[in-house]
């Protein structure tokens, strides 16, 4: 939406697609906070937040284009403020900001803990009083390519049912990410990695596939958030002798360590015996009833919603559970990706701001962010090249794909390879990775491969068919399988987010301070490499 | 039980049959009421909207005098005062500073304090269950002879129920439970528990008639052969308007409608003196008919 | 656990509609969104519902069980199923049906344009850093701004059920939201627009939104809190803004609510003079008390001493509403409701250290 928004206002005619209303977009469910150097709870300066922002990414992260974003962030978030964004405020009336994991200064600006809530519905009425239009429940299934160039994009239309083409001379995604590879996500149902997939169909690379991040404080077994707001508030993490295990994991930074290193110190001390059916404890009593309905209002509605646990007065068992895509389509500091014409923002998009490991608060900053900055140059590039015309042979060979599709009335129902898929990722590619399971799992996607190309849609109508694209949704999340893994096995280090305790336990710059590319080549996946852009902080051993 | 009584505006005056048969009815049911001079008009939805500050004010006052009879309940016979009590009362009692302001503009003006130790209960609540319900069953040894009636709850004694909270309000009983010890047949409708339109039949009569309709229709529909309810304002628009529904409609459906403390006296034997049915606008005779044969 | 339900399916298209039972094997923690995709994963692929964040923030998962709107995934079905209730579960209410669970939103979307949903701060410019307002101020609109738009407010809404144009909960919340905001410059605008025949005093205080707001918005509330603030801008020429006004002058003149007065007060004479044949209805069975002598309650001296004294205190208009939240808020969160599970025991040590850092 704040692309789409920056588009309109650069003088473009812009239209937002969407699977599922704009307002139901998960970035709503984000709580913690979002990013800036404002220096309202501190001194802080871009800078500061640059360096926390590399070494949060295990150095992976391109530094100039972490360097736009910090410097850029608190003017983007004045912006939000001065859109309506009901932000929490400090006693002298400024945006109030909280500590969050990994960050040197509290510099997490918040509404309460439902910040994303609150952004998603400040940026659909700046939307709504553009009168921006809206594709709504429109699944985008196929990017229309022609003569180099993204011309548009080929829909499923769920309320009337067809397929719709729409020509744009420039197409943003903005998909977010793919948890739902993951059986304990944080993610939406809607979160399957749309764009990522589309653009690597399209024959544009994708960079950093392998580096998801693992939330520390998820519930079992859905995977629902607790925010890392929590922590910030000053909650502790206890294992099931009560104490407060990290430190020996972060014993400067604590709870408020980066997020991969709590979650890998959860996991171990799960795997070691100091769990409590496969959880750890996130404790909040000694935070006071009044600051946790002040405060972290929707975390304990939460709690006591699908835990059953009331945060005032019991600690809340918590795990990791697969949260961010750090990884997502290579695109430079203004969006574009090697195929002209097409751009990705946010989660889907790997510039990367986020290296091998995000820290809490940048991802809502990057969508406003480099969401202004891509918008306003995709809405630049298309007002300054011609029109284009889409071939209508586009359209009807994908009607022709579908009709197939639905034509088939044996074979297997999507959930089954749907539910193996997750649950073996989680097992074979989740917090800790070995050379021995990932290569088990590269050959268990290949199986559910071929069973996906026997899956039978029971829904053949037109009226809101969603049983269509969600078999759909699950080829992408096979697609997105398909290059996490092989990049997972070639990386043989472990830099954040990509955790290899057993075979390669440390960082390794000499061979492995570069991104992966996976790209689809005649239909296989293959993989590549590209450097780091080093500008100012060059890699230091991390720990906190 | 001694109680304190609030009978609020209505049942002072235009439904004054209210008062007057649930005084009549109140020692056969174990209660002694200690009516309350001192106060004012509970503001309604309309002071809650209009003047909210001060409609705070008018309830902690109420309070405040139902406290100083000693009683620690204070009896309701209308759902909007039900609420609008129990909303203030909820304030004062979670807020010490509120309470504080409160009590100083209330000793400002002579009136005595509130310390926060009144209950608010309608009488519905009293007499629906535990020990309120066995004197009820005992006092109703007339009975209602199987006597058809549709209980229409109206919506401030059910909504919102963090309020409220006496029972589920999407299915309660208490009505059903009365009209049964009472010798009744409970009426099952859709519309009893949804809203009479009374709070806006005279700046929005074409909404709230629209409203009023249902409950009056589908009762007629199933067969019942009078209505109950527990709030005068609700009684008042099912009784008075359903010549403006007549006259809107056609549909002329001549339901009586019974108060809550009418429909238990008919079962306890008051006498009509007591119950005043006379001052109703839809003839009650049909029940009586039914009731004498 | 075993699982019993019955939807009412519907196509638009056929107008076909039928009453279907399922039942199903769930997990003990599932939620009536997670049933429902058991059954279309395994039983019926064709069931249509929207979902997607599974945590109540999103707002698609609207629906009605046993006629009551509800988000999907915030209905644990573990104590539906050891009652051995078999919940019938049907589209929202007050909005077209598409298929099955799923409804046309574009009427509630098109409603909350129609208040304007966008803030207005009356000057152009942009401020350098961010507008200066405090916490307190902010925390005006703190319930309206957890509005999901789910759409089960309006789905009950008894006054949207008789008048199909009323602005609804949804939307007049939302206008709220904006006119409590500090930082809004049109808020007299605002309610002025919100005054409209289907606005604000076409409300008829059921209740049901604030009963079935899975977020605690409280809508009718913040209607109120409209009504309040018009009548404090001195917007009252709407009848229901007039109705309520009497009650005010009444309360603080005879303590009592002067009846007889209401209707001409607030419909004006002359409509009152049309009415004469049903006051007179009225007035024969004793319900139309002589406005003479008033009928004043007992040291209403008090009554209208709380009046002036009280409207000097700064807290009018929606203060006097807002006020009151905090003590609610804190008469709520006693009750912990749906949390009754134990966390596992920690064996209790020592005092955990403090925070260093």
């Amino acid at each position: 939406m704040r692309a789409a928004i920056e588009a309109h206002d650069s003088g473009a005619d812009v239209a937002l697609l969407s699977k599922i209303h704009p307002v139901r977009s998960h970035s709503g469910a984000a709580e913690g906070g979002i990013n800036a150097a404002l220096g309202n709870a501190s001194e802080d300066d871009p800078d500061k937040h640059t360096f926390d922002t590399v070494k949060g990414s295990d150095y992976l992260g391109d530094q100039d284009a972490i360097e736009i974003l910090c410097y850029e962030a608190p003017e983007d978030v004045y912006q939000l403020e001065n859109w309506g964004a009901v932000f929490s405020r400090t006693e002298d009336g400024r945006i109030a900001q909280r500590p969050f994991g990994a960050a040197g200064e509290p510099r997490t600006a918040y509404a309460a803990d439902i910040t994303g809530h609150v952004l998603v519905h400040v940026l659909y009425e700046q939307v709504m009083k553009r009168d921006i239009p809206a594709y709504e429940e429109f699944f985008a299934w196929k990017l229309v390519v022609d003569d180099d160039r993204c011309q548009g994009v080929i829909a499923w239309d769920l309320v009337n049912g067809g397929l719709k083409t729409i020509g744009a001379k420039t197409v943003v995604l903005a998909t977010g990410g793919a948890g739902r590879l993951y059986v304990g996500t944080t993610n939406a149902y809607a979160c399957t990695g749309d764009g990522m997939a589309l653009a690597l169909r399209a024959g544009v690379p994708l960079k950093d596939m392998e580096m998801m991040q693992f939330h520390p404080t998820t519930l079992s077994p859905t995977g629902i958030l607790i925010t890392e707001g929590c922590r910030g508030e000053g909650a502790y993490l206890l294992n099931s002798e009560g104490e407060r295990f990290l430190k020996d994991y972060a014993p400067n930074a604590m709870e408020l360590a980066s997020r991969d290193v709590i979650s890998r110190a959860e996991q171990t001390e799960i795997d070691e015996g100091r769990g409590i059916d496969g959880s750890v404890l996130l404790d909040l009593r000694h935070l006071g009833a009044e600051r946790i309905i002040e405060r972290l209002h929707g975390t304990r509605e939460l709690s006591m919603t699908y835990a059953l646990i009331d945060p005032i007065h019991e600690p809340i068992p918590v795990r990791p559970g697969a949260h961010y895509h750090m990884g997502g389509v290579d695109t430079d500091v203004w969006g574009q990706t090697e195929l002209t014409g097409l751009y990705a923002v946010g989660e889907c998009a790997c510039v990367s701001t986020h290296g091998a490991n995000r820290l809490g608060g940048n991802a809502l900053m990057e969508t406003i962010t480099y969401g202004r900055r891509v918008g306003q140059h995709a809405a630049d590039w298309a007002l300054t090249h011609t029109t284009v015309a889409v071939p209508e042979s586009q359209q009807t060979d994908a009607e022709r794909e579908l009709e197939a599709l639905l034509d088939r009335s044996k074979g297997e129902r999507p959930w089954a390879i749907r539910d193996e898929l997750a649950t073996t990722m989680h097992e074979n590619f989740g917090v800790f990775r070995r050379e021995d399971q990932m290569k088990k799992q590269g050959k268990i996607v290949e199986k559910l491969r071929e069973r996906f190309e026997n899956v039978v849609v029971e829904d053949k109508g037109t009226l809101f068919n969603n049983d269509v694209t969600q078999a759909l949704e699950l080829g992408f999340l096979l697609d997105l399988a398909e290059c996490m893994i092989p990049a997972g096995i070639e990386r043989k280090e472990s830099r954040g987010a990509h955790a290899r305790p057993h075979d390669y336990p440390d960082r390794d710059d000499e061979n492995f301070l570069k991104h992966t590319l996976t790209r689809l080549v005649d239909g296989k996946v293959e993989l590549d490499w590209k450097p780091v852009n080093i500008t100012k902080y060059p890699p230091q051993e991390r720990t906190y | 039980m001694r109680v304190a009584y609030y009978k609020g505006c209505l049942a002072a005056l235009s439904a004054k049959e209210l008062d007057i048969s649930t005084q009549a009815l109140a020692p056969k049911v174990g209660l002694e009421l200690d009516e309350l001079d001192a106060v004012t008009c509970c503001g309604a939805g309309d002071i809650h909207e209009a003047e909210p500050d001060y409609y705070l004010h008018l309830n902690a006052r109420i309070l405040a005098y139902a406290e100083q009879t000693g009683s620690d309940t204070l009896m309701t016979v209308c759902n909007v005062c039900t609420l609008n009590l129990r909303q203030a009362n909820m304030a004062l009692q979670n807020d010490e500073e509120l309470l504080a302001r409160v009590n100083r503009n209330l000793e400002a003006v002579g009136a005595p304090p509130y310390s926060g130790a009144v209950e608010v209960k309608h009488l519905l609540w009293l007499i629906a269950e535990g020990d309120g319900y066995e004197r009820l069953k005992d006092a109703a040894h007339k009975g209602l002879k199987g006597l058809k009636v549709a209980p229409f709850y109206g919506c401030q004694i059910l909504r919102p129920s963090k309020m409220l909270g006496f029972e589920d309000p999407d299915k309660p009983h208490s009505l059903e439970a009365i009209i049964e010890a009472c010798g009744g047949e409970a009426i099952d409708y859709p519309a009893k528990i949804k809203c009479c339109g009374f709070p806006i039949i005279q700046a929005r009569e074409d909404t709230a008639l629209a409203e009023l309709i249902q409950p009056l229709e589908q009762a007629s529909e199933a067969g019942a052969d009078a209505i109950v309810t527990p709030c005068p304002l609700c009684h008042l628009s099912l009784d008075a308007w359903q010549s403006k529904l007549k006259a809107a409609t056609g549909k002329d459906f001549q339901m009586p409608i019974l108060h809550l403390s009418q429909l238990i006296g008919v079962a306890a034997g008051l006498e009509a003196s007591e119950l005043r049915f006379k001052r109703h606008v839809v003839s009650v005779a049909p029940v009586d008919e039914k009731l004498s044969v | 656990m075993d699982v019993a339900l019955k939807i009412w399916r519907y196509d638009s298209r056929t107008g076909e509609r039928k009453l279907e039972e399922f039942e199903v094997d769930a997990p003990e923690w599932a939620c009536l969104l997670d049933v429902l995709d058991i059954i279309k994963d395994k039983h019926d692929g064709t069931l249509a519902y929207r979902k997607s964040c599974r945590m109540m923030i999103c707002g698609s998962c609207g629906m009605r069980m046993d006629g009551r709107a509800v988000l999907a995934c915030k209905e644990r079905m573990q104590p539906i199923a050891e009652a051995g209730h078999v919940p019938v579960i049907s589209a929202m209410g007050n909005l077209p049906i598409v298929k099955d669970l799923v409804v046309d939103m574009g009427p509630f979307w098109n409603k909350i344009r129609s208040v304007k949903p966008w803030l207005d701060p009356g000057y152009d410019e942009v401020t350098e850093k961010e507008r200066i307002v405090s916490q307190q101020q902010m925390n005006a609109i703190q319930k309206e701004s957890l509005c999901i738009m789910c759409g089960c407010c309006v789905s009950e809404c008894n006054s949207m059920e008789a008048d199909p144009a009323f602005l609804g909960p949804a939307a007049l919340a939302k206008g709220f939201r904006f006119v409590g905001d500090p930082r809004e410059g049109n808020q007299v605008e605002r309610l002025v627009a919100y005054n409209d025949e289907h606005g604000i005093w076409d409300c008829t205080r059921c209740y049901f939104c604030n009963e079935r707001c899975p977020k605690g918005v409280d809508p009718r509330d913040a209607i109120a809190k409209l009504g309040a603030e018009s009548i404090e801008q001195g917007i009252d020429h709407d009848m229901g803004a007039k109705h309520a006004k009497w009650f005010v002058t009444s309360a603080k003149t005879t303590g009592w609510l002067r009846e007889t007065e209401l209707v001409p007060k607030t419909q004006g004479i002359l409509s009152a003079v049309k009415q004469t044949g049903f006051a007179l209805g009225l007035a024969r069975k004793g319900k139309v008390p002589p406005p003479f002598p008033p009928h004043v309650a007992d040291r209403v001296k008090e009554a209208r001493a709380l009046h002036d004294l009280v409207g000097q205190q700064g807290r009018g208009g929606a203060d006097g509403i807002i006020q009151m939240e905090r003590a609610l808020a804190r008469a709520e969160h006693g009750e912990a409701e749906g949390a009754h599970r134990v966390s596992p025991e920690v064996t209790p040590g020592v005092q955990p250290p403090v925070a260093e850092g």
